[in-house]
């Protein structure tokens, strides 16, 4: 067995040199030539014996062990490392399973103490209730070194630099949230793992207690009752965690959550100009402001120009269609412009033939309309194009032939 | 409820600016203060003058143009653009641009990169240089009180949450979502009408002149048979 004190002295003595050790030790273990030289550094020794001294020391009181299968490397032993972390108030986040399994556990332990009970074995009945208590105070202390882990990552969170992105100075949040807060939620639930063990504790310490005071006492009533209060003061506790967890977290994932629907919401608007232009994005969204309205009367001169405007005025000339005239078409389209045919085009690309596209977009279209688009598309420098075999192609009155292009891509 | 005029000391100012277009946050700290204290008189002033006044709880003031006038201007879209291209643009740094556009700050000297970069879609904006996207965008930012500058830094100010407003309701538009990752062709786009082409004219070129040259011609040859 080692000695506590000479452990304890060990620590004391040495503390300096252990704190700032601990730091690297959380991150990973060390070998043994980085050990003899972050020491080297702290001391301000370059005195190998002395140092050789040291590490024999703590590796002989434990405090230091080699990492399994690399005897050459060292890390804080599990023990040391947590009681130098309470003393630095430095806590890591557990496992919400952790709790899950201690609290299966109280289940089992209120099923022994039943049994204890029944077979009127007073000295099992003690050791089971102690063990009991044990474990909700193991859950209890659980609960607050996790507490206060959280705190850490909300801190880290805040305080991290704002020039890095938000995914990821908010990843641990994310994480945390995903993998101790939402299972925290399902565990206290009302029909989650933490109510029905401590339902199933207390109904049979409080079943425990009617039946002493009527087949007589096996164990003190003050130690079933204290075991009771400490398992209510644990419940609580738990919600309190939970809510605490909720609300030094939740704000930082609505944040992140804002964050991400804030990039994809630009992305999906600056896809949608892409291809549907500026109209493109729904102008409901938009805002709307008041446009600036002149609210003074122009000078002389502009209202001079005003009226002689007025009094030149002259309407264009209206074309009423004749009475008797048959209308061969529906009501005449507006043309295509040469913008909107661009864009048709863009959107379609790749054409395998660039004549035949035309001809299924503008069915009705004239010959020469035609013609006038293809060879104002196949010329456009925006196009990669590749020429194609001479052939015809039939328009609506017209049977044309000509080298068609096929319409590869955009231009680099 | 009564409105006392002499407690509003600076009713001219505000209404000037707020007539515009404008917005008022903590920029402007006089103006800022005086509707914030006296929030509730300048709101009814303006409702029975037919203006309705918002009071964002983010920090700033803002008229609502009247529904039935009020259309989205070429203004507002050209500044949503280049929220979305500023937004997508940080993201792709790794930089955060809530932290920039909240409040944050943007040098002058970005701008090249930025307009070289997103080139395509600052066209569509008629937005082709340099000075261009001073005098458009950034210009009109500044005016509209959305940011403000000094010594070539652009500063974001609380009223961009209007624009980033407008990224959250694309982002929760599923038919928008819908319409871009389906792979049948999208709709047909509308065909330009004859009392949008007035004012449509002007800007066209020479080809789009001749296409309707073309079909001019045709519609006068069918009349004549």
């Amino acid at each position: 067995m080692i000695d506590p004190k000479r452990v304890l002295r060990a620590l004391a003595e040495h503390w300096s040199l252990l704190d700032p050790l601990c730091e690297r030790f959380d991150s990973g273990t060390l070998s043994l030539v980085e050990l003899r030289a972050q020491l080297a550094a702290q001391r301000g020794t370059a005195d190998a014996a002395e140092i050789t001294a040291l590490l024999d020391q703590w590796i002989r009181l434990d405090i230091l062990v080699p990492v399994a299968k690399s005897p050459n490397r060292f890390e804080l032993n599990a023990q040391i490392h947590d009681f130098l972390a309470y003393l630095r108030r430095e806590h890591r986040l557990g496992l919400c399973l952790e709790i899950e399994a201690y609290l299966r556990h109280l289940e089992r332990l209120a099923g022994h103490i039943q049994e204890a009970f029944a077979q009127r074995d007073s000295q099992d009945l003690a050791r089971q209730l102690r063990l009991l208590d044990m474990r909700v105070r193991d859950v209890l202390k659980k609960l607050a070194n996790d507490e206060q882990a959280l705190v850490g990552v909300a801190e880290r969170a805040k305080t991290s630099d704002r020039q890095i992105p938000l995914r990821q100075r908010y990843a641990e949040v994310l994480a945390t949230w995903d993998e101790y807060v939402e299972p925290m939620i399902q565990l206290v639930a009302a029909d989650g793992a933490f109510e029905q063990g401590v339902r199933r504790a207390e109904q049979v310490l409080l079943h425990l207690l009617g039946e002493q005071q009527r087949l007589g006492q096996l164990v003190d009533d003050d130690l079933l009752l204290r075991t009771h209060a400490r398992i209510l003061d644990m419940q609580t506790t738990a919600q309190l965690t939970l809510r605490r967890a909720r609300e030094l977290l939740l704000p930082l994932r609505e944040e992140a959550r804002r964050h991400n629907a804030v990039t994809r919401g630009a992305a999906l608007a600056l896809a949608a100009i892409r291809r549907k232009g500026l109209d493109g994005v729904p102008q409901a969204a938009l805002p709307l402001f008041s446009r600036p309205q002149s609210i003074f009367l122009g000078t002389a001169n502009q209202v001079e120009a005003y009226v002689y405007a007025l009094a030149r005025f002259e309407a264009k000339p209206a074309h009423f269609p004749r009475a008797g005239g048959t209308r061969r078409h529906m009501p005449s389209r507006a043309p295509l412009t040469a913008r909107e045919m661009i864009e048709r085009c863009e959107q379609a690309l790749p054409l395998p033939d660039l004549m035949q596209w035309l001809l299924d977009q503008v069915p009705e279209g004239a010959t020469d309309e035609l013609l006038y688009w293809f060879s104002r598309l196949s010329r456009d420098s925006r196009f990669q194009r590749e020429r194609l075999a001479r052939r015809d192609y039939l328009t609506r009155e017209h049977q044309v032939s000509l080298s068609s292009y096929a319409l590869t891509g955009r231009q680099a | 409820m009564i409105i006392d005029l002499k407690e509003m000391t600076l009713l001219a100012a505000i209404f000037r600016e707020l007539l515009k277009g404008g917005h008022i946050s903590r920029r402007d700290a006089e103006l800022y203060a005086q509707l914030n204290t006296l929030q509730d008189a300048y709101r009814a002033l303006f409702k029975a003058q037919g203006f309705e006044l918002v009071c964002d709880s983010r920090g700033f003031y803002y008229f609502v143009p009247e529904q039935m006038g009020a259309q989205v201007n070429k203004t507002a879209q050209r500044l949503a653009l280049f929220t979305f291209i500023l937004v997508e643009h940080l993201a792709d740094q790794g930089r955060d641009p809530l932290s920039v556009l909240d409040g944050g700050s943007l040098g002058r000297d970005e701008l090249p990169g930025l307009l070289d970069k997103y080139s395509d879609l600052f066209v569509q904006a008629e937005v082709a240089s340099q000075d261009e996207l001073e005098e458009k965008i950034m210009r009109r930012l500044t005016q509209l009180g959305f940011a403000s500058e000094e010594q070539g830094v652009y500063r974001f100010l609380a009223p961009m949450h209007r624009f980033l407003d407008v990224c959250l309701a694309v982002q929760q538009d599923r038919d928008l979502a819908a319409s871009l990752h389906s792979h049948l062709p999208l709709p047909t786009p509308a065909l330009g009408d004859d009392s949008e082409s007035a004012s449509a004219a002007e800007d066209d070129d020479e080809e789009q002149q001749l296409a309707r040259a073309i079909a001019a011609e045709r519609a006068a040859q069918e009349d004549l048979q």
